[in-house]
């Protein structure tokens, strides 16, 4: 899924300014917000930004499946272990061919009609129909005829899932998939409800009230750019084990310091720390903990017709130019935070042991003389003569400002490289990379299942995610042959000699795999931090007083 | 200024001399009506006749407060145009050695050699001599192993029986049981007894902890702490780059930041000098048009009035309603300005066109007043031409308003610029101007307020000793505005 800049939120120049008007209102707040914090069992938090898409067949980004995780559940879950557990499937039989799920019969919609498999059927023709344009649709081409249906060749109702009765939902596989039920809990494999999206009109998750949840809280109030609520969804089928009745979300703000004296004051429960904050979470002596999410940052080159980094020896001269080291220590500050030196982020396991283990690969050092010599032969290559201006898309969060200067700073220096920062909100940063409209994008990546496959697909031309462009028909083919095979050693090989190719090409240039540090309420318990799945997960969380 | 004192009809008054020579009526002589001598009466001026502008600077002088602010003005002039002469540092050079610091002066750093790749120190692990559940102890031996300097620390202990790895806290204040700082990390193999940090580390001092972790990976309550100062340290290769010669263990001064640096490592001073530049050029040439083209449109309404300067008052009012901000963003879409570039043109465009009526405004007053003044009639009576009138009665009575006016409309446009480019209108990284210095730093604000404190004084400053030094001159160009004296 994609992921902003470290700790970003949205923030428009529009929002800046509503911001200064809620600031100055601020002093209201302080008299409301007491009268919240006495109520039981509600969690609250502040959200970074406003979630960009809440259409679970649509969204691609990790604060939209925060939201969709909270309230939607598929046919399995993740427990608080990290294991895969039934959720409105209770059974299932899997094997090479097929699979058979046995739906619940107590599921329920928040509306209080049934869930069927029909339901299922509908959501991934609805993700695979070419019409809708799914960024997400090359997920479910382990399913019979999805890739052919979202190309265009074949129609719809062809797509390899049936519904034998209400409660019996069966898929046919185009190829054997080592790692299907770690995609049942994706959201894009979550179910949704044929008439009631039809009778949204096409405005299916705009709006709290076009939204119908299935899973244990429910949307009650979204107002866009200020704040949501969701609310313990009585329906849900096993609302008995969950103990909260809300988590609120009064603030959606851009400030990390705003951020930091909400929880100093306990009005949120949960903080992320960046660099800019850590130094005075230690003084107030905040219990601070850590975990890798597994999100790996990188460059992402454009290689569409008339961009100049479609030019190998340009790509090569800004990963010779990259002392990586030094960027994370200086501009991310986050420490544990590692230097990317990989497609595949060190926490994913290969065939017996961690995949970086079993295929090492050396860092990469900076080397300006090289990097010299490599820009200077891109430009007789791109006829140029004059200096070269590159286009850098990048969020608005501090970390991305600093990360887009920085690394301004150092393609001048050494390079001569005019870089033009092009900073945009989330949502617009999402639109932007996806429309092509940049030489460089500041990318992140997290993990929607534990294999390496969920980063060595990323590159292949059918990825709607590849938004460079970049087109190696030996790449795919590597990963093509990972695809076909269920022998693990055969598709760790393949996907490791895919890697090899990428940090040849670079099509993009990694840069770090970040590391969160958080701190949250003493009273708060039971909320679960992953790195596959939604993050963090507040569904079985209690309040302790 | 134009108005006469004596009523109409009456007579004018006669000279002082007259009354004596009406009480000697009766003894005229013929020397009595010889042309009078007045040579000494005019000669005798007790002092000598000031200019206009001779005038206004010794009410100018007089006004202590205006003076302080002509002072500054000029001052801020100087910072920003010579200023970069004296302090020749690149604005935009990062410098790796010396990130988000205070005022700093005579700083050294020493020279590390090759830091790269520590193996790091292995004992053979002590095993544990009852349960892996026993609570371990602290690592005795906490130590550094070679230099310590901001570049990076490593540290060894000795193992803990028992332990299956160890983790590494840091903190900045002395730590208590529970709150050991920021978990830097752990080791993941029982016989590792060493760490090294090397992020984001500052000159000050750090409160290390070593806490040993069991089998079942329960952290003991027991740590070891030690605490460090900081010294800068600086990498051979960087070393090298300004004394050739630098070899490993030397002591290097580092430049000096009067100001400090911000999270970049970029002198603040410098960029102070350079962001200035852009604001007071904006600010100068900004106001300037607006005043020109406002005083022309204004002369012109008030001048030839009726029908002409009701449909340029609606215009001006009209003008007057647009909105600023709207209105610039939509100029840049125009203009196609995309993104990560500057938006000077626009800004500079946006407010020109948007705050010439102020000028009009007032200009049109004063030649509507001016029009209706006897000299005016007896010039044109005289057969004076337009042009001459505007030349040379109306623009030297409308010099001081002019001024006056460019004297205020400097700091709103300084001010503009500095709004604009603070929510991200403005320029365009890597180039600088107060504003983009505040946003830029505001982010900083709990950890490094003086980043964000320099260029907001100096914007505050500058405004104001800008409108100190426009209500001075309005006072000394054009006293009966003056509100007591």
């Amino acid at each position: 899924m994609r992921y902003q800049q470290f700790y970003g939120f949205l923030r428009s120049n529009g929002v800046k300014l509503t911001l200064t008007v809620l600031l100055a209102l601020g002093a209201f707040w302080v008299h409301l917000a007491p009268a919240l914090a006495t109520t039981n069992q509600v969690v609250k938090i502040a959200l970074l930004g406003e979630p960009p898409n809440l259409n679970s067949t649509k969204a691609t980004d990790a604060d939209s499946f925060f939201i969709i995780g909270h309230t939607m559940e598929g046919l399995t879950r993740y427990d608080q272990a990290g294991n895969i557990v039934p959720a409105v499937a209770e059974k299932w039989e899997i094997n090479d061919k097929t699979a058979t799920f046995k739906i619940r019969k107590d599921v329920k919609w928040a509306d209080g009609s049934p869930i069927t498999a029909k339901d299922f059927v509908f959501s991934w023709r609805t993700v695979v129909d070419p019409k809708i344009a799914s960024e997400y649709s090359f997920l479910l081409y382990h399913i019979k005829n999805a890739e052919a249906i979202n190309t265009g060749k074949k129609p719809i109702q062809e797509l390899g899932v049936v519904a034998k009765d209400d409660h019996t939902l069966e898929v046919t596989f185009e190829k054997p998939c080592g790692y299907f039920l770690a995609l049942t809990t994706f959201p894009t494999y979550m179910p949704v409800k044929e008439s009631f999206f039809k009778a949204q009109n096409g405005k299916f998750g705009a709006e709290a009230s076009n939204i119908l949840s299935n899973g244990p809280f429910k949307l009650t109030s979204w107002v866009h750019g200020a704040s949501l609520r969701l609310e313990k969804n009585p329906n849900y089928w096993d609302a008995k084990s969950i103990t909260l009745d809300a988590i609120d979300i009064p603030y959606i703000t851009p400030n990390e310091g705003t951020r930091f004296n909400l929880f100093k004051t306990g009005r949120i429960d949960t903080l992320g720390l960046t660099k800019n904050i850590l130094q005075d979470a230690q003084r107030e002596k905040f219990k601070l903990n850590k975990f890798a999410d597994g999100t790996l940052f990188f460059m992402r080159f454009n290689f569409r017709e008339g961009r100049p980094t479609a030019n190998k020896n340009l790509r090569l001269a800004l990963a010779k130019v990259l002392n990586t080291n030094d960027f994370i220590s200086k501009v991310i500050g986050i420490p544990g935070t590692l230097e990317g030196t990989g497609l595949i982020p060190s926490f994913l396991q290969g065939a017996t042991k961690l995949f970086r283990k079993e295929y090492p690969i050396a860092a990469r050092r900076q080397n300006l003389a090289e990097a010299k010599k490599l820009i200077a032969d891109a430009k007789k290559e791109l006829k140029l003569t004059g200096p070269l201006s590159l286009v850098w898309l990048t969020g608005d969060t501090p970390v991305a400002t600093s990360e887009a200067e920085y690394f301004q700073g150092l393609f001048k220096t050494h390079l001569g490289i005019d870089l033009k920062i092009d900073k945009q909100i989330f949502k617009q940063r999402l639109a932007k990379a996806s429309a092509g409209d940049f030489d460089i994008e500041s990318a992140g990546w997290g993990p929607d299942y534990a294999d390496p496959m969920t980063f060595a697909d990323l590159f292949t031309t059918w990825n709607n995610n590849n938004n460079g462009k970049w087109e190696n028909k030996e790449y795919d083919a590597f990963i093509r042959k990972a695809m076909n095979t269920v022998k693990p050693k055969e598709r760790m090989d393949a996907m490791a000699a895919a890697e090899k190719i990428l940090l040849e090409e670079f099509p993009i240039i990694p840069t770090y795999e970040r590391t969160v540090i958080y701190t949250q309420a003493d009273r708060l318990t039971g909320v679960v931090r992953r790195s596959v799945g939604f993050d963090p997960d507040f569904t079985r969380a209690k309040i302790i007083k | 200024m134009t108005q006469s004192k004596s009523p109409p009809g009456s007579l004018p008054h006669n000279q002082p001399s007259s009354a004596a020579l009406g009480a000697s009526l009766n003894q005229f002589t013929a020397n009595d009506f010889l042309p009078a001598n007045r040579a000494g009466l005019t000669s005798g001026l007790s002092r000598p006749s000031l200019s206009y502008w001779q005038d206004a600077w010794r009410r100018l002088r007089k006004n202590k407060q205006s003076l302080a602010s002509l002072f500054v003005v000029s001052s801020l002039l100087a910072f920003v145009f010579l200023g970069p002469l004296v302090w020749t540092v690149d604005p935009n050079h990062q410098d790796q050695t010396q990130i988000s610091i205070g005022l700093s002066m005579g700083a050294t750093a020493i020279v590390i050699g090759d830091r790269n790749d520590w193996p790091g120190l292995d004992a053979s692990p002590i095993p544990a001599i009852e349960e892996s559940t026993q609570e371990l102890g602290a690592p005795a031996n906490l130590r550094t192993v070679d230099v310590v300097s901001t570049l990076g620390v490593r540290l060894a202990w000795d193992p803990v029986p028992g332990a299956a790895a160890y983790a590494i806290y840091r903190n900045e204040i002395a730590p208590e049981p529970d709150r050991l700082g920021v978990p830097l990390g752990s080791t993941q193999a029982p016989e590792r007894v060493s760490y090294e940090d090397n992020e984001s580390l500052q000159t000050r001092r750090y409160y290390y902890s070593v806490v040993a972790v069991n089998a079942a990976g329960v952290e003991s309550t027991s740590a070891s702490t030690l605490d460090l100062d900081l010294k800068p340290g600086m990498s051979l290769d960087l070393a090298q780059e300004t004394k050739a010669d630098a070899k490993e263990g030397d002591i290097i001064a580092l430049r000096a930041a009067p100001l400090g640096t911000d999270s970049l490592g970029r002198d603040l001073l410098a960029r102070l000098m350079f962001g200035g530049k852009i604001s007071i050029f904006i600010g100068l040439f900004a106001a300037f048009l607006e005043t020109l083209i406002g005083a022309m449109i204004g002369g012109i309404s008030g001048f030839f009035g009726g029908r002409i300067d009701n449909y340029i008052m609606r215009v001006t009012d009209f003008v007057l309603g647009l909105p600023f901000l709207l209105f610039v963003i939509l100029l840049k879409v125009a203009m196609g300005i995309g993104p990560g570039e500057s938006g000077i043109t626009a800004l500079i465009i946006a407010l020109v066109v948007l705050s010439w009526p102020g000028a009009a405004r007032l200009v049109r007053g004063q030649v509507l007043q001016m029009r209706e003044s006897e000299f005016i009639h007896a010039a044109r009576m005289m057969g004076a031409r337009p042009s001459y009138l505007l030349m040379r009665h109306m623009f030297p009575n409308l010099l001081g308003i002019l001024l006056v006016s460019l004297t205020f409309n400097i700091p709103s446009a300084i001010f503009a610029e500095a709004f604009l480019s603070f929510i991200g209108l403005g320029v365009a990284a890597p180039a600088a101007s107060w504003g983009s210095l505040c946003n830029d730093s505001i982010q900083n604000i709990l950890t490094h307020p003086h980043e964000f404190l320099a260029p907001a004084i100096t914007i505050s400053l500058t405004v104001l000793a800008f409108n100190l030094l426009g209500d001075g001159l309005r006072d000394a160009l054009d006293p009966k505005m003056r509100a007591n004296e």
